[in-house]
């Protein structure tokens, strides 16, 4: 297929990455470090998978490091009403709920202003970034603790599955493929292609545009949702000031996976791997002892020469 | 009509030998050309027979491989657009070029707007503009301040023109120009081109329009697979021959009206009103073409937007055989069995950048993927239909849509439709930048299918096309149907009366 063959350079990019920092650090391909790798890119693979299929259909979601921040802490207060001192699998199916819901209403504005009125995704989301941002810290300003008898929360972001394989990781599996199917194989996929292709002809076509527009920024609301969920258990809190960038990661990491940002080009395989390159990047320089500013510089420099790459080949073809 | 000046000694432009190849496909093979001054030289071929690479090679878009070009017999290296634009040739390409967010005059003007110090003289620049568009007789113009984004299709061309105009050109170069312009654009377009041909500039004129060429040309080349089929004087060919050397084969009557045998109303619209619609009423029936004639501008496109339920009915009924349907959106006009082909093939018709099984496909997603996981077997099974249903010529259904000629493009968005045939087919500008073969496939088709009792609205600037295929033409003016004529009745000249308002008798 065109778009596997597109992936072969990112897949050698990738390989010339891992050795390089093999090379810097010896232990960097031993498999408790790779499997901190796969974990440490969980939350921004679920992220990305929905900023793909907005920027797919010629949008762009910019909340959701601020909704990833007000789920968490949303959630998180849910828990902790009370004091309680015992676990309850009520509670945790409500606080989940809860976090759930409100970002799918902040995916249902953002979606409902990009499908209903004229202004641009990039508008909205900026606008509703703020807002979810000064609602995580109006719920509260400082970071609320995970209640520490609650388990079952604790492991959604820490625990492994036979002592191996961590609980993020599989969430991300799971999500990943019904995504992948989502846009590969259904209907509602097909016609994210067509709208990203050509919004008029999809239009023309008799889909929906709409309504497809909504379902999409309702589904990367609420992948940003369950990334949060991630997020704060890992953390064991909810931190209204987390998620600072997440969207630039996200962004970062479909584009650099071949998702065109004129619309109608990518695959949840391409964002998958950009998202696993730009976190074996993360964690490369900081092993190998880059001072941070020297990170920031050398990761801009990669995503600009991914998408140079993509933008060439497709020229050429 | 127009009488040839006296060609001068050396041509303006001479090409000689051009050859070029992709990969390994040759586009050109060997093409000799010349224009004289003074002279409206004619380019005729099929979509895919070498036009466009050779006005590219002469634009400095691409560069031959073998092959010289020579001005006013001097061999010239044409290397980059801007040699090109230096040596005074000035390209009209199909695709409009123009920047929608600014003035029509800033458009002209672009690149070389009129100041000093790097400060714009903008009355200075509109002054001109306003000059220059008065000259050039574009009336419908009106405002050189007017937003290009505000001005139709036709208007936007009539722009793209003076902007080419606008400075010093020696050989101009025009793809197609009139595919969008009504008759009486034109008119004005043919006034236009004689006087600069009076004034010496040499003129290089495509078009699939016989009759055009016959009026405006001195002579006139037909290219076929790249090969220079032969260049003649107006005076010497006729339309028959030219066609024939285009297509390699006699096309004697590329119209098929179909055998009137009208049966039930398919579609009846009473009283229908919005902004651009003001009070259509109108009864299309089965196994009849409905030709909707009206110059551009008059608002045919919006009456079909409204039908297709694109644009809002504010007042007034649709009838679906004969019963009332509430078209609000484009989902509801298919579930009630009606089509569009819009007239912006690439903008608003087609994907261009996926493959052509994919385009086929998209309104059948229901069909091949019911429940979420494909049946590519269906799927394919639905391509092939469509493809064999149109005679569409392809590599294969997985190349992409942009491999497509213009006619190949347009069958697609026809036989797309016709998995499940429509009730009532709307088409709006169905052959434009269609070449001459895939137009008389198209409407043996379309005959076909309306034999078989389909109900079609056609909808076409090309008045020949309207009154041949039509059983009865309605003549639409500022949004109302004035007058509906029998296909007996309905004469070039009796439309034209009503269309421009002129009083008979």
């Amino acid at each position: 297929m065109n778009a596997a063959k597109r992936m072969i350079p990112l897949i050698i990019a990738w390989i010339v990455l891992l050795i390089l920092f093999r090379m810097k650090v010896p232990a960097f391909l031993a498999r408790d470090n790779m499997i901190d790798l796969v974990q440490q890119i969980s939350v921004n693979a679920i992220i990305a998978c929905g900023m793909t299929y907005c920027i797919l259909i010629g949008g762009i979601d910019l909340s959701v490091g601020a909704v990833l921040a007000l789920v968490g802490t949303v959630t998180v207060s849910v828990l902790s009403i009370g004091n309680p001192t015992d676990q309850s699998i009520l509670r945790l199916a409500l606080a989940i709920c809860a976090g759930l819901g409100v970002a799918a209403l902040f995916g249902l504005f953002n979606g409902f202003c990009a499908a209903k009125t004229k202004m641009p995704p990039f508008i909205i989301t900026l606008g509703s970034m703020l807002v979810a941002r000064g609602l995580a810290l109006r719920i509260n300003e400082t970071p609320i603790r995970v209640p520490a008898q609650d388990d079952l929360f604790l492991a959604i972001g820490n625990a492994r599955i036979g002592g191996i394989v961590p609980v993020p990781v599989i969430i991300m599996l799971v999500l990943l493929a019904l995504g992948a199917v989502l846009l590969h194989r259904t209907r509602f996929g097909q016609h994210l292609y067509a709208i990203g292709g050509n919004r008029e002809a999809a239009r023309f076509t008799g889909i929906a545009v709409g309504r497809a527009e909504l379902i999409v920024y309702i589904l990367c609301a609420v992948l940003t949702g369950v990334a949060g969920m991630i997020h704060a258990s890992q953390l064991y809190s909810a931190e209204p000031n987390s998620g600072q960038g997440f969207e630039l990661n996200a962004i970062a990491a479909a584009v650099v996976g071949g998702t065109s940002f004129t619309g109608g080009v990518g695959t949840i395989p391409g964002m998958l791997l950009g998202a696993v390159i730009i976190g074996t990047l993360d964690k490369g320089l900081n092993q190998a002892g880059v001072h941070f500013s020297l990170q920031y510089i050398l990761k801009g420099l990669v995503i600009l020469a991914a998408v140079y790459m993509d933008v060439r080949r497709k020229r050429q073809a | 009509m127009s009488s040839a000046p006296a060609p001068a000694a050396a041509p303006l432009l001479a090409l000689r030998g051009v050859t070029k190849r992709f990969g390994g496909v040759t586009a050109l093979d060997g093409v000799d050309f010349d224009l004289c001054a003074g002279e409206i030289h004619a380019l005729l071929g099929e979509n895919g027979a070498g036009k466009s690479t050779l006005i590219k090679i002469l634009g400095g878009i691409h560069r031959a491989d073998t092959g010289t070009v020579l001005i006013d017999g001097a061999q010239q290296s044409v290397r980059g657009v801007a040699d090109a634009d230096r040596l005074g040739v000035r390209i009209i390409h199909q695709e409009l070029s123009l920047a929608p967010n600014l003035s029509v005059a800033e458009n002209i003007y672009l690149g070389r707007e009129p100041g000093r110090w790097g400060l714009l003289d903008r009355r200075a620049m509109e002054d001109a503009a306003e000059n220059l568009i008065t000259r050039l007789g574009m009336s419908e113009i009106r405002d050189v301040r007017r937003t290009v984004s505000e001005l139709s299709v036709a208007s936007r061309q009539l722009v793209e023109i003076a902007r080419a105009l606008a400075t010093q050109a020696r050989i101009l170069v025009l793809d197609e120009p009139t595919s969008s312009l009504s008759e009486s654009e034109t008119e004005n377009l043919f006034a236009t081109l004689n006087h600069l041909r009076a004034q010496g500039v040499g003129i290089i004129y495509i078009s699939h329009r016989l009759e055009e060429i016959m009026r405006l040309a001195d002579r006139v080349t037909v290219l076929r697979d790249g090969h220079t089929v032969g260049t003649r004087s107006i005076g010497e060919v006729d339309q028959h021959e030219l066609v024939r050397w285009m297509v390699g084969r006699e096309i004697v009557d590329y119209f098929h009206r179909p055998d009137a045998r009208p049966g039930d109303v398919a579609l009846e619209a009473r009283g229908l009103r919005n902004e651009k619609v003001r009070g259509v009423d109108f009864k299309l029936r089965h196994g009849e073409i409905l030709g909707i004639a009206g110059l551009v501008g008059a608002g045919r496109t919006e009456l079909a937007r409204t039908l297709f339920g694109i644009d809002k009915l504010h007042a007034g009924t649709l009838l679906v055989d004969g019963k009332e349907v509430a078209i609000r959106t484009p989902q509801d006009a298919l579930a009630a069995g009606v089509v569009l082909i819009p007239e912006d093939r690439q903008g608003q018709g087609l994907v261009m950048i996926q493959t052509i099984a994919f385009n086929l496909a998209l309104p059948w997603a229901k069909e091949w993927n019911p429940f979420g996981l494909p049946d590519h077997g269906k799927r394919g099974a639905i391509v092939d239909r469509a493809i064999n249903a149109f005679g569409i010529k392809i590599s294969g259904p997985d190349a992409g849509m942009d491999s497509l000629s213009g006619g190949n493009q347009q069958k697609v968005l026809v036989s797309r439709w016709m998995e499940h045939r429509p009730r009532v087919l709307i088409l709006d500008e169905p052959t434009r930048g269609v070449d001459v073969g895939a137009r008389e496939d198209m409407f043996r088709i379309i005959a076909r299918l309306v034999e078989e009792g389909m109900a079609v609205l056609l909808i076409s600037s090309d008045l020949v096309e309207v009154l041949n295929m039509s059983h009865r033409v309605a003549v639409y003016r500022d949004g109302r149907i004035i007058e509906t004529l029998p296909a007996a009745s309905a004469t070039m000249e009796t439309v034209m009366q009503l269309l421009t308002g002129a009083q008979a008798q």
